[in-house]
């Protein structure tokens, strides 16, 4: 990115936030409504990669096409997560999800590693070279499906938030459960839905995560980073807020590299997210 | 009452017989893996005996653990380059440890809950990039890092750095005894309980963590710098990495978290899995995943929550502590 041009980084930016933020809506959903921090987010996330990767090698489908089958196996996944573990592990202490969904990472990594082995995989399709070009500069094709993919994904959370039955419960379970509750709203069922619904989009994310970078089975822990940070900037709980966070977290990464070099792009990251956490723990855009 | 001392003090023999077999253990001729995995039984008791003060005791779930010592074994690795004895670099390492820990706990302690869960989780990531990045003495960056071989312990003996994480192992069982006994426990008990009304009743409750905080950071540290001098050689990526965290809480966890017993089944747990499952690396943390989960959904307080609720694991607790 050393062409001395700054409009190239900070497209670059703008287009890898969306995923970004693609990979954190999920994490951000589960916050709001649960007030957990999922730690097995990322490793959720690589699984929809490992997901796409098995339907491409052994069915032949384009991964993109894949999420047809992987969806609905994530939401069933997510479901029973929140039904079995999650759900029970409320009701034991305030520490007990978190611990919980540091045994499901553990378990999600090793068992990809024991599958897959802990060789470099990325999801090559026909497209993956391909560029687009705006002006005299050219892009990746992948980093605008991510983006695309993206406000697709946040714009449809949104949407269903605010105009389904279901959306209004999760946002009422979240905000209040006990009034929800005699509301009517049975916030167990609500709590299995929601994590099913972050499931869809950890799948989503997953493909379009492969498509654009190789992963291993222990990329988790840094798209979980990622993830974090884009969560602690956008503020947790708001999907637009969320989508914002990842373009500023997508431009802080490929400025920083630009202008001190590629090797010290992430730390960059990693140092505005405390200043964020330090400054103003609600994020940007939290309430 | 008496006959009751000597019966208890009775069963205090096989435990003192242990202790002194494994403080033998170089002595007597075992077979240098069982050094090892008794090695590594000490410093894992030390750390996991930190991690449950603070996320036990004190309500501080801190994820930045590989951040301490990492740093000390930093610290060590780059004073034996500059000609400092390997001694200075473990109090030197242990000293860095504890003022970095000072250092972070200025945005950190802002946050409380999830959100410090969640701002120590990002410290040791942006450390492994420092060190990516940084290579503070010694020659040409090679490949990605900076790496060291820790320099002029060829006259410190296997024998010695056994008895050191021995001591660090043991020493760790009393400060926490001590720790939880004294004015500071106290304060931790009573926020623990309620943080509000302690603090009204003139607990000082930022001290009191920023206390824990420091203990912690500076026996974890000093842990870290014993096992690096025994490793002989650091590197970033290994250092500031999660598996350490996760080492920790699994041996706090499995055993019982907030259980003065709990790190120390606990850690018996997770070394013995490691040493059974040596050869299938990922198998073991799998395994180990599943007994995190199942066992915090039977019994949340591990392995020491289900022992006693048996009388005989209670009158051997007694005998202990009295």
């Amino acid at each position: 990115m050393g062409s001395g041009d700054i409009i190239t980084p900070l497209v670059m930016g703008i287009l890898l936030g969306g995923l970004y933020a693609l990979i954190a809506l999920g994490l951000s959903m589960v916050f709001g409504v649960m007030r957990l921090i999922n730690l097995a987010h990322g490793d959720l996330v690589i699984l929809g990669s490992y997901g796409g990767y098995a339907l491409m090698t052994l069915l032949g489908l384009d991964p993109i096409v894949g999420l047809v089958i992987s969806i609905p196996l994530m939401f069933l996944l997510g479901f029973a997560i929140q039904k079995y573990l999650m759900g029970r592990a409320f009701g034991i202490s305030s520490e007990a999800p978190l611990i919980i969904a540091f045994g499901i990472s553990l378990v999600l990594q090793n068992a990809n590693q024991i599958l897959w082995t802990p060789l470099s995989r990325a999801l090559n399709t026909s497209y993956s070279n391909l560029s687009f070009s705006i002006g005299l500069r050219q892009f990746p094709l992948t980093y605008l499906l991510d983006f695309t993919a993206g406000i697709i994904v946040m714009l449809a959370l949104r949407a269903f938030l605010i105009h389904t039955y279901l959306g209004k419960a999760i946002t009422a379970a979240s905000q209040d459960k006990k009034a929800a509750q005699l509301m009517g709203i049975n916030t167990k069922r609500v709590y299995g839905y929601a994590f099913a619904i972050a499931m869809i989009s950890a799948a989503i994310a997953g493909v379009f995560l492969g498509m654009t970078f190789p992963f291993t089975p222990t990329s988790g822990v840094s798209f979980l980073t990622i993830a974090f940070g884009t969560v602690i900037i956008g503020g947790l709980g708001s999907m637009l807020g969320t989508f914002i966070g990842g373009i500023i977290l997508g431009i802080v990464q490929t400025l920083g590299g630009y202008f001190f070099g590629p090797a010290s792009q992430m730390l960059i990251v990693y140092v505005i997210v405390l200043v964020v956490l330090a400054i103003r723990p609600q994020g940007l855009f939290g309430r | 009452m008496k006959l009751k001392a000597t019966r208890s003090k009775l069963t205090l023999i096989p435990l003192a017989a242990l202790i002194l077999v494994l403080a033998l253990l170089p002595l007597i001729g075992a077979p240098q893996s069982w050094l090892l995995y008794a090695f590594l039984f000490f410093i894992y008791l030390a750390m996991a005996n930190m991690w449950n003060l603070l996320a036990g005791y004190s309500g501080l779930i801190s994820l930045c653990q590989p951040a301490f010592l990492g740093l000390a074994g930093y610290t060590l690795a780059i004073g034996t380059w500059v000609g400092l004895p390997w001694w200075a670099g473990l109090l030197g390492g242990a000293t860095v440890a504890a003022l970095f820990a000072l250092l972070i706990s200025v945005p950190v302690f802002r946050l409380s809950g999830i959100y410090f869960a969640i701002g120590t989780l990002v410290v040791p990531e942006a450390l492994r990039m420092v060190f990516y990045l940084w290579r503070p003495v010694g020659g040409q960056m090679q490949g990605a890092g900076a790496g060291y071989m820790i320099k002029g312990t060829g006259g410190v003996s296997t024998h010695l750095i056994y008895w050191l994480a021995f001591v660090l192992g043991i020493g760790s069982i009393f400060l926490m005894k001590r720790v939880l006994k004294s004015k500071l426990g106290l304060g931790l008990a009573a926020i623990r309980d309620n943080e509000r009304t302690a603090a009204s009743c003139g607990v000082s409750v930022f001290k009191l963590k920023l206390y824990t905080f420091i203990i912690a950071a500076l026996v974890t540290g000093l842990s870290g710098a014993v096992y690096y001098l025994y490793q002989g050689y650091i590197e970033p990526s290994a250092t500031f990495n999660v598996r350490w965290t996760m080492t920790l809480l699994l041996a706090t966890v499995i055993g019982g978290i907030r259980t003065e017993e709990g790190p120390f089944i606990g850690t018996i747990v997770v070394v013995f899995l490691y040493f059974l499952l040596a050869r299938y690396a990922g198998y073991s943390l799998l395994i180990q995943g599943m007994i995190l989960i199942g066992l915090m959904l039977l019994s949340p307080q591990g392995i020491v929550g289900m022992l006693r609720r048996s009388r005989y694991y209670r009158y051997l607790a007694q005998c202990v502590s009295t």
